[in-house]
């Protein structure tokens, strides 16, 4: 240690970041060095615990109980709207309902948008899901309207009353980062098991981007029409709902855009309490009973449906033509004529069976590519887990084993690793980089203990560290108070597993995704691949994403890793080329005259200048890792998302609200010292 | 009830104090400062505050075009939002036709605004959701006028700029003059006595503007509304204004007539605007003329309204002091031809 900040004595004073290092390496060795002494230094002892969660459960007990009777009352209103879109949607004959969407696509978006509504609503149908879909579909009809009406209320008022915006938007920020499945739990107390349940969530859910979007769009309304509406003389109703609000329309649709794509998310999720008969709940049925093919199936109408509805929903947000209302007449007319008609022979939509061989077919194929690719296919698996994914969760030390490594992992190994990490550490400060060796040096140190038993002042100073380097004491503070909260409620445990594996995703997503973004960038074919792509898993239901990983590689927590991935790295790679690509082009212009290379102008100019945004793509990936950690607790993983799908299956609010408070709180900190280091390098450029 | 002794608008002591609590900090500043504006306003500043406007008194006369100009940051913007009460003001009177508008209800406000004020903005402020039609019939939509009502004013008006066959048309298909014209439009849909123009002309390329200056000033003649313009531009201030007040840092520096302001700025910052300005095309033979009789034998007819450029290219050859005509014909008084010359000298100090 001595010789580390000897060695560049020339250069006086250490930078906070390595001071902030310094400090984190040395609580870790002695952590570390006195861990036969006292355990209690490494591992928070059980009997320090406070019963936290059961506190929380039973004050919300207390509390839910109190508020029952009018959330049933609610809940009750709520079924009549529900039956009645469920009898509509279930009893209208299927071509009429096809060419409502049909002819609703062409009223949007022209002949594209007719033809997407025709074809998806065909593809339902052939998939004998329709039952179920118009099921699913009923909730978010009925879900939607509650959500927009509660977030646009919910918005005006922030603009309306500016005391209560800051207030709104600290709880916006919070039922962000609160994972999906936590606020099912109260709201299984509160209303019961049933559909209801999962439209009440998907309204809750729903509403906060529909306020957010309601909010911005009427911030954002230039200041001179504000002007112009008052000096014309009108009342702040007429001004509100005559100016503003039509002014900020384009953002406001951008809201119902979300608003809908959220609401179908949270119904699909909602199935886990159901055994209601929609789409979700088939899709996690035939996933359980391990039918593929047919969970395959109902997963590609939820994609079907996702499509559909962004893609007309986002024509909303654009400025539109106006398409010849004559064609939806047509379109309907022909419809009615058509069901008048052959109203004997029309198929029973739930017995239509044509796409069933495809299951099938998707199931023996897999059947056969599983075979034929197993070795390879368990290779990958294994050596992910054992070789990458273990030692990153229990350490070097544990994870090192005869039966998987071929040696066992002995003390002086870890005293080797550890005097390589000195050494260079040692090399690098030589150099002139001592926070990066030192940064080095705590990495290896945990690559050895594993962020499963990672010593919690070690964790705790090291958070510390990184919030103060990234915004000061007051991060620090914060992110030091949150996870004493954790510590010792008795999640310390699970949210450390939450952490490896989320950590270890968000690391492979940076890494993969920042290069694809950068290849993306520089050169633009790829772009046109990857674009469609980005866009489709974007629009996927979390959900969704369980389904293929599954079907190859079977329950795991190799599976949810690359569910996690595969919905995580979308905003890395599309930040990243986003920022590359809008270098100002005065900039490049100037690079590329003063005679710099193109690989000089993509690390001189291009990489420095776009930090920020792929910083906040960081960010946005990190968010997106923590939301899907919940949804893979389904297929197996250990942690906090665990104990939130348990607290669900056993309604116990205290474990339930408590995890997901943890994992919010995770999300929270990792969100503030990525947005604090991305200001710190906006502030740098003069952005 | 105006007569014709009452200002249209009359400021006194306004003061624009931006900051939370600016109202009891401003008094505070006055009483510390024993009511001096400038020491006021330093205090003012020391604490944290801005000062936006300081201590403005002016008076904008029945008729009158009153053009405030200023540097952008000089509280031009801000001084007329206090008038037309877009800001609340933080201390001093506004009398709008002589009622004080500081502080008066949201309900004489809006009477007020239906009935009295016009304003055209910078970047137009025209709605992105409404035809040019429903833009300017806006301002009535609002009092309850009937649709047929309304569309016909709108008409008058659309026609009074210049805009016929465009009513259907959407803002976002308008060129800049054309959206401009729709501003105008609108603010005079309700024939308004008082007309509020903040910048309206900065935001388009100098061929269109002066093209709408000309067309304003037509407008203006016919209407004869009592305007108050903010521009930061001092050709076009010169160019329209019946008297000119210059802002810098808050503070009303100097009120005058165009001449006056390019003869006698009454300071380097005022005199550093008017360095540039073509002085011969600005003022009037009246400003130079003296009253004494010693005359030479040449007459080449000056008269009081003529500017000095004109002046001096009908005496270029002559020495001695020649006649001034007024209006009617009338000899008024001398101008001596090195007089004229010296006028226009630029200042070099």
């Amino acid at each position: 240690m001595t010789a580390v900040t000897d060695t560049p004595a020339q250069q006086v004073r250490l930078t906070a970041g390595a001071q902030a290092a310094l400090i984190t390496v040395i609580v870790g060795a002695v952590c570390l060095a006195l861990e036969g002494v006292a355990p209690w230094l490494v591992k928070w002892p059980a009997a320090w615990e406070l019963p936290a969660t059961q506190w929380v459960g039973a004050f919300l007990d207390w509390f839910l109980n109190g508020i029952k009777p009018a959330m049933r009352l609610f809940s009750d209103l709520m079924t009549y709207p529900m039956n009645a879109a469920n009898y509509v949607l279930g009893n209208t004959p299927w071509p009429i309902l096809i060419s409502i969407v049909t002819a609703l696509g062409w009223y949007l978006g022209g002949l594209p948008m007719a033809a997407l509504g025709f074809i998806g609503l065909s593809f339902v149908l052939a998939s004998g899901y329709w039952a179920e879909s118009m099921n699913t579909l009923a909730l978010v009809a009925v879900s939607v309207p509650v959500a927009l009406i509660m977030g646009g209320a919910i918005g005006i008022l922030a603009n309306e009353v500016p005391r209560v915006k800051s207030f709104v938007q600290a709880v916006l920020d919070i039922m962000q980062t609160v994972p999906t499945f936590a606020y099912l739990t109260p709201l299984l107390l509160l209303f019961g098991f049933g559909p209801v349940v999962g439209l009440i969530a998907s309204a809750i859910y729903a509403a906060p981007p529909m306020a957010r979007n309601v909010m911005l769009g009427l911030e954002r309304v230039e200041s001179e029409i504000k002007e112009a509406a008052i000096m014309s003389g009108g009342t702040r109703l007429q001004q509100l709902f005559q100016v503003e609000i039509p002014a900020a329309t384009t953002q406001i649709m951008v809201g119902v855009n979300q608003c809908l794509m959220a609401a179908l998310s949270m119904v699909i999720i909602a199935a886990v309490i159901g055994g209601f008969n929609d789409i979700g709940w088939e899709v996690l049925l035939t996933m359980r009973k391990a039918q593929f093919g047919e969970s395959l199936m109902a997963g590609l109408v939820i994609v079907v449906f996702a499509v559909v509805i962004d893609r007309m929903s986002g024509t909303l947000a654009t400025e539109r033509k106006r398409y010849d209302s004559r064609v939806v007449w047509a379109m309907l007319g022909f419809a009615v004529l058509f069901t008048a008609a052959f109203w004997a022979w029309l198929p029973n939509p739930s017995e239509l069976t044509v796409l069933d061989p495809m299951a099938g077919a998707i199931d023996s194929g897999l059947t056969a590519f599983t075979q034929a690719n197993g070795p390879w296919l368990d290779a990958l698996k294994n050596n992910s887990l054992f070789y990458v994914l273990l030692p990153l969760r229990i350490g070097l030390d544990q994870a090192v084993l005869p039966f998987t490594w071929g040696f066992q992992w002995t003390p002086s190994m870890s005293w080797g690793l550890f005097a390589v990490g000195a050494a260079i550490a040692l090399l690098m400060a030589w150099r002139g980089h001592l926070t990066g060796g030192l940064v080095v040096l705590i990495l290896i140190g945990m690559l050895e203990t594993g962020i499963g038993n990672l010593p919690w002042p070690f964790v705790l100073t090291g958070a510390a560290a990184l919030g103060w380097v990234a915004g000061g004491w007051r991060l620090a503070a914060l992110s030091v108070g949150l996870l004493c909260t954790i510590l010792v409620s008795g999640l310390w445990e699970r949210a450390l597993l939450s952490l490896y594996l989320s950590g270890a995703a968000v690391f492979f997503c940076a890494v993969l995704g920042g290069l694809i973004g950068l290849a993306s960038a520089v050169w633009s074919p790829v772009w046109t691949v990857v674009r469609p792509i980005c866009d489709m898993l974007q629009t996927i239901p979390l959900f969704v994403f369980l389904i293929p990983v599954l079907m190859v590689f079977q329950i795991g927590e190799f599976s949810a890793f690359l569910a996690i991935c595969a919905y995580a790295i979308v905003p890395m790679i599309r930040y990243t080329r986003h920022g590359l690509v809008n270098t100002p082009e005065e900039m490049m212009e100037a690079a590329i005259s003063s005679g710099a290379t193109e690989w000089q102008i993509m690390r001189d100019v291009r990489a420095p200048y776009a930090a920020p945004t792929i910083l906040l793509g960081l960010n946005q990936t990190i968010l997106y890792a923590f939301a899907m950690l919940v949804i893979a607790a389904l297929i197996g993983t250990t942690g906090l998302g665990q104990s939130i799908y348990l607290a669900l299956g056993q309604a116990d609010v205290g474990l339930g609200i408590s995890a997901g408070a943890a994992m919010a709180i995770l999300a929270l900190i990792a969100d503030r010292m990525v947005q604090g280091f991305a200001e710190e390098r906006r502030k740098a450029l003069g952005l | 009830m105006t007569d014709a002794n009452t200002p249209a608008i009359a400021c006194q002591n306004l003061w624009q104090v931006f900051g939370p609590g600016a109202e009891k900090a401003l008094t505070d500043a006055l009483s510390r400062s024993g009511n001096d504006a400038d020491k006021a306003a330093t205090d003012l500043r020391e604490h944290g505050f801005i000062p936006a406007v300081q201590d403005a008194n002016f008076e904008v006369r029945e008729g009158e075009l009153f053009v405030i100009m200023g540097l952008s940051g000089s509280g031009k913007s801000t001084l007329i939002r206090c008038i037309s009460q877009l800001l609340p003001g933080t201390g001093g009177e506004i009398r709008v036709d002589g009622e004080n508008v500081i502080g008066a209800s949201k309900k004489v406000l809006t009477d007020l605004r239906r009935k009295k004020l016009g304003m055209v903005f910078q970047h137009f402020g025209l709605f992105p959701h409404m035809t040019v039609a429903e833009n300017v019939a806006y301002p009535l939509r609002v009092q309850g006028v009937s649709k047929k009502e309304r569309l016909a004013r709108a008409q008058e008006v659309i026609s009074l700029v210049g805009l016929e066959g465009r009513e259907d048309s959407f803002p976002r298909q308008l060129s800049g003059g054309q959206r401009q014209r729709v501003g105008i439009a609108r603010s005079l849909a309700v024939n308004p006595d008082i007309w509020f123009l903040d910048e309206p002309f900065s935001a388009l390329d100098p061929l269109i503007r002066r093209q709408l200056q000309d067309e304003f000033l037509r407008i203006q003649a016919t209407l004869k509304k009592s305007i108050v313009f903010i521009t930061h531009d001092i050709q076009e201030a010169l160019k329209l204004a019946d008297r000119i007040a210059i802002m810098r840092d808050g503070k009303i520096v100097q009120i005058g007539t165009p001449t006056d302001i390019v003869l006698r700025p009454v300071d380097d910052y005022v005199r550093e605007f008017s360095k540039d300005v073509a002085k011969g095309q600005h003022a009037k033979v009246a400003s130079v003329m003296r009253d004494d009789g010693e005359r030479g034998p040449d007459d080449p007819g000056l008269t009081t309204s003529m500017t000095l450029d004109a002046a001096l290219a009908h005496c270029m050859e002559l020495y001695e002091p020649v006649p001034v005509r007024d209006a009617d014909g009338n000899i008024v008084g001398t101008v001596h031809p090195s007089d004229l010359a010296a006028a226009l000298q630029v200042d070099e100090t």
